[in-house]
């Protein structure tokens, strides 16, 4: 496999939806190309990243206005 | 089929994700609890065709997602999927990876998120299109696999991962669009 092949399989590779053998042969790819590794490495961190900085937390009446406002409108089919 | 009554206990434990969802969606409060609530009241509504022990978060997403699409694409032009053009595999990387100290302790890849601000990827992530932004979120914020974002879209695979692809690369650019800004990047 040579760079353009791995970074071919670069998004299957970091969100784990490749098969086995391709996984592999991409491994063995960034184990030998070090500019490929840190490439790789810093598409996983920063996929980490988003998810640690796009979460939000829920102001805590949110909920409680959420699920009066359901009880609410339980049976009379309209909507907001 | 799922129980009504449980409904509550069933979804709480979601909320806290489907509001970060809906707030990526929206990009403000007021929208995403008006979004949220529609969705809910679908979900619950329609809580008795819900296969008990499927898989719910899934189910939430999907109701959320179309809630999403339906209210928001009359006022929105759509962009068409050329719009974005083409960027070379591992963008931000090319270029981050040249900016950092270079110091022997750390990793290229650590100094070059380092250089990252946490608003920043807020706002990148915000400002994608809708057709990259949903499958962005659903994929790396809420950690969905291609096939549940497949279904949750209501979309084949293959549009996903292309749109995915693509989404990601814009999201990078716009990520070195606000370093340059920010003077984070130096030569």
């Amino acid at each position: 496999m040579n760079c353009h092949e791995a970074h071919s399989q670069l998004y299957t590779f970091i969100d784990g939806e490749t098969t086995l053998v391709r996984r592999i042969r991409v491994r063995w790819h960034l184990r030998r190309c070090p500019p490929c590794g840190d490439g790789f490495r810093f598409e996983e961190a920063l996929k980490m990243r988003i998810r640690q900085c796009c979460r939000e937390e829920v102001p805590p009446e949110l909920t409680r206005r959420l699920m009066t406002f359901i009880h609410e409108h339980d049976s009379d089919g309209s909507v907001g | 089929m799922a129980d009504q009554a449980a409904f509550e206990d069933d979804v709480t434990e979601f909320l806290p994700q489907l509001y970060s969802a809906a707030l990526r969606m929206t990009r403000n409060p007021a929208d995403a609890e008006d979004v949220l609530q529609e969705a809910l009241l679908k979900a619950y509504r329609g809580y008795h065709t819900f296969q008990a022990g499927t898989n719910l978060r899934a189910w939430l997403y999907r109701i959320l997602t179309n809630t999403f699409i339906n209210r928001y694409r009359r006022k929105t032009r759509r962009p068409t999927e050329v719009e974005l053009g083409e960027l070379e595999d591992l963008y931000l990387f090319q270029r981050m990876g040249e900016e950092g100290p270079g110091g022997a302790e750390r990793s290229a890849e650590e100094e070059a998120l380092d250089l990252i601000v946490d608003d920043d990827i807020k706002a990148s992530l915000e400002a994608l299109p809708e057709i990259f932004r949903i499958p962005v979120l659903l994929a790396d914020v809420e950690g969905f696999s291609y096939k549940e974002i497949a279904e949750i879209m209501d979309t084949p695979i293959g549009t996903v991962m292309s749109r995915l692809h693509r989404g990601r690369k814009a999201l990078q650019k716009a990520l070195w669009d606000f370093a340059e800004q920010r003077g984070i990047t130096g030569s």
